[in-house]
């Protein structure tokens, strides 16, 4: 073959011809943008030299938009239209973020479906936030490659699912990008990091970015990247490090903790502390919560160390876990790499040591590898021929079926290699039934109340037969893109339903046209209509889940617990009666707090009579 | 079906999913056994390495990825040899699965809903070990969990060294005593899962 390029020059690839792609790595707290040039991976600056982006948007009075660093200079002084970190906000509902808003200092508009910011530009979800980072990430991308990018791969957390994935498509394509792929941030460092230093065999790669938590286990091998198994948290970052001394410092300094811009300014000098400690032994951190009456505390590295501990310990389930899926022990790895800013503090590298047993491998800027690997992709995807390059990756989170009793069927288990199908058959309920309606979720947990909900379709038409008689195979296929489609047919019929699926907090092209356009408030009666009509549509449903599981298992809890559950029960039937929402989400949520013994011993015993197989039948026998 | 190339003509490799005259990806073929997807002769003993690259090698060629930018035809055609592949890979690594699967293939369902196991000694083994890892599990006793788990682990692998025996001829002529093997097997499996759960769960708190 390479005989053949060098008799005929016309055939090999000429630069100019090229087709440009680039690769992104849109983060929580910086963002850049790479491109393969001259068949090398490269990071583009901007005009000052600058390659990191920081994911700062700022809404500024005169209709303007800035973007970068002048935002973050004035995120301190005008936190309210200072948006940052938006990226821990993709593809969330309200009520998914309440816990995480508490530190944050934005005015969040309270209401279902997308999230969404009060800013003094008018409302903005954290799709449109994104979308004006990309835009800038774009326009420097034209203004270096000299032409627009045919298209792009954009890195995601490897744990993000399936809305938060489409959150962050809905976000390139209003910044106008076409989306090849959406590639797993430890995916990308593999590959950026594999293709530089020509490793070969198993690697864990260790992502801990500003707003999330990644490990990836990967096996690689003459040019193929084969993700063996993939865990994380979605919601736990070097953020959380930066929250911990500001947590301190209000501790310290017994000031008032509520006013944002305060708040704001707190947790940048806590930042500056952060990335000071990883040099030096101690830091002085000087604080004027008012103005004339400033003091000085001082941070030494220890304390700064233990301040950080849980957030490092949390990392480590997920590291066992990624590891049994894989099905490797420790001492299978060769070689462990760190990804994002936040892995440059000491004590992380000690406790990553520890748990690996082994110096984890430090040798790449942790910064850039994400975008060079996902540039590299990018360059493979748009059809610049890379024989070196494939890329196989694995399903994050388990694809499942609702049935009955709102449990949830697994049908592909997390990290099954994708592209993957699989086909299940479900019969009917009752006599004369002719449609069935199908529930698609997402998540891990045994409960459809625990999992997201990704798609609802019914196949109708099925012959009337008694129950039980009905064949109705459900296939789900997952394409190397992740996309999911499930269809639904029954065996003697043949009666067919097919859904692309696409989650609940995505948006269609008419919601995309109108944000384009518009950005008004609701009024506030509506707003507070939504509210109470979803609080009871959650109150009930908590109460009909219960009303299930008490009916199979009431036995399962003695009778203190009985009577508290009791308790809690009856004051939610009681405020579903009157309109308060708070209050019908307040007792929604006692329930589900007394109810969690019964939640966990009736998966303990679901375990166990699987474990068991079918000893107990046969013993009757 | 012909076994030439429908671009090109040329004849084609075992297995028939790409045209190595012409670089045509084929149409399809479910009717392949797995065995035949990926290229190797249906046997129990095959090596977990051979059978990995050999997917990873067509993988190479195959992959949705490589024709990212080719005709929705072979598109499709590659999604779902691609699809095959991983499944292939999935199912024949696993001693547990590539016995069920070539069990099935001369119709022996050995772990299908409607098995009657009427084995007492599988049943005794499976109460005594299900009672001595919930023992372990409320006394907290981690090296009691190591032992158990190397102890199932050994009880495993002698449980697929006899299917070896059992499925070196096919098809099996001792079908039942295969699938009693499988049963046992499968028990283990989960047993498995679980003490590493147990396991993880305790080292996490």
């Amino acid at each position: 073959m390479a005989l053949m390029q060098i008799a005929e020059p016309g055939m090999t690839a000429d630069p100019h011809q090229r087709r440009l792609a680039i690769g992104i790595d849109l983060g929580t707290t910086h963002s850049l943008v790479a491109s393969v040039l001259s068949a090398v991976p490269t990071v583009m600056g901007d005009h000052d030299g600058k390659y990191l982006l920081p994911s700062v948007v700022r809404y500024l009075e005169n209709d303007e938009i800035s973007v970068g660093y002048p935002a973050l200079a004035a995120a301190g002084q005008d936190p309210h239209n200072t948006i940052a970190s938006v990226k821990r906000f993709m593809g969330r509902g309200h009520g998914d973020v309440q816990k995480l808003a508490g530190h944050l200092p934005y005015d969040l508009v309270p209401g279902e479906g997308m999230l969404r910011l009060r800013t003094r530009a008018g409302e903005k979800s954290p799709v449109e936030v994104s979308a004006e980072i990309l835009r800038v990430l774009k326009a420097l991308a034209v203004e270096t490659l000299g032409g627009e990018p045919e298209g792009a791969v954009i890195t995601v957390p490897a744990y993000f699912d399936e809305a938060q994935r489409q959150a962050t498509k809905d976000a390139a394509r209003l910044a106008g990008l076409k989306v090849l792929r959406l590639l797993a941030e430890p995916t990308a460092a593999a590959v950026a990091y594999g293709l530089d230093k020509k490793s070969e065999g198993l690697f864990a790669i260790y992502d801990l970015g500003g707003g999330t938590f990644d490990i990836s286990i990967l096996r690689l091998q003459a040019g193929v990247f084969e993700v063996l198994a993939t865990a994380g948290d979605t919601a736990l970052g070097g953020d959380d490090m930066d929250h911990a001394i500001a947590e301190w410092l209000i501790a310290e300094s017994d000031t008032r903790q509520e006013d944002p811009v305060w708040r704001r300014q707190l947790l940048q000098q806590a930042r500056q502390a952060k990335e000071a400690l990883t040099a030096q032994e101690q830091v002085q951190i000087k604080l004027e919560p008012e103005a004339g009456n400033s003091r000085e505390l001082t941070l030494s590295r220890k304390q700064f160390e233990e301040l950080i501990q849980p957030v490092l310990q949390r990392t480590l389930p997920a590291c066992r876990r990624a590891l049994r899926d894989a099905g490797l022990k420790v001492s299978d790895l060769d070689g462990v790499v760190l990804v994002g800013g936040a892995t440059r503090v000491p004590a992380l590298r000690r406790v990553v040591a520890e748990f690996f047993q082994q110096p984890p491998l430090t040798d790449i800027d942790p910064d850039q590898v994400v975008a060079l690997g996902a540039a590299i992709q990018a360059d493979a995807l748009v059809g610049n021929q890379r024989e070196d390059l494939l890329l196989m990756d694995v399903l994050p989170l388990s694809l499942g079926l609702e049935t009955m009793g709102g449990l949830v069927e697994k049908i592909i288990p997390r990290n099954t290699p994708i592209p993957a199908a699989k086909a299940q058959e479900f019969t009917t309920f009752k006599d004369g039934q002719t449609a069935m309606s199908i529930h698609v979720l997402q998540g891990e947990r045994d409960l459809v109340q625990d999992c997201r909900s990704l798609a609802r379709f019914s196949l109708r038409g099925i012959p009337p037969l008694v129950a039980g008689a009905a064949r109705i195979r459900v296939t789900f296929q997952v394409d190397a893109d992740g996309l999911l489609t499930v269809t639904a047919e029954e065996g003697s019929t043949g009666v067919r339903s097919e859904v692309i699926v696409k989650p609940s907090f995505g948006l269609d092209d008419a919601e995309i046209a109108r944000m384009l356009q518009e950005s008004f408030a609701h009024g506030a009666e509506d707003v507070a209509q939504r509210r109470l009509s979803e609080a009871r549509v959650e109150g009930e449903r908590v109460l009909e889940a219960l009303q299930g599981a008490l009916q199979s298992d009431a036995a399962l809890l003695d009778s203190t617990e009985q009577a508290r559950l009791d308790a809690a029960r009856q004051d939610l039937e009681q405020f579903l009666a009157g309109s308060d929402a708070d209050a019908i989400q307040k007792a929604a949520e006692a329930v589900e707090a007394a109810a969690e013994p019964l939640v966990q011993r009736r998966m303990d015993s679901a375990l166990q009579r699987a474990i068991a197989g079918r000893s107990i039948d046969d013993l009757g026998d | 079906m012909p076994n030439s190339c429908i671009q090109c003509g040329a004849e084609l490799n075992f297995p028939p999913a790409f045209c190595h005259a012409c670089g045509t990806v084929q149409p399809f073929r479910p009717e392949l056994s797995l065995f035949e997807v990926v290229g190797l002769p249906a046997s129990f003993a095959l090596d977990p390495q051979t059978l990995r690259q050999r997917v990873l090698d067509l993988q190479k060629m195959l992959h949705p990825d490589r024709f990212a930018h080719a005709d929705g035809t072979a598109r499709r055609y590659s999604l779902e040899w691609s699809t095959r592949l991983n499944e292939a890979l999935a199912i024949l690594r696993d001693p547990l699965k590539r016995a069920d699967y070539l069990l099935q293939a001369q119709g022996v369902d050995a772990l299908g809903e409607n098995v009657k196991v009427a084995d007492p000694a599988l049943l005794m083994s499976q109460m005594m070990y299900r009672e001595r890892l919930e023992d372990l599990v409320a006394a907290k006793d981690q090296q009691g969990l190591e032992d158990l788990r190397t102890e199932v682990d050994a009880a495993a692998n002698a449980a697929v060294e006899k299917l070896g025996i059992l499925l070196k001829t096919l098809p099996c002529s001792q079908s039942d005593a295969a699938a009693a093997l499988l049963r046992e097997l499968q028990f283990l499996d989960k047993l498995q899962d679980e003490i590493d759960r147990s396991e993880e769960s305790s080292q996490n708190l």
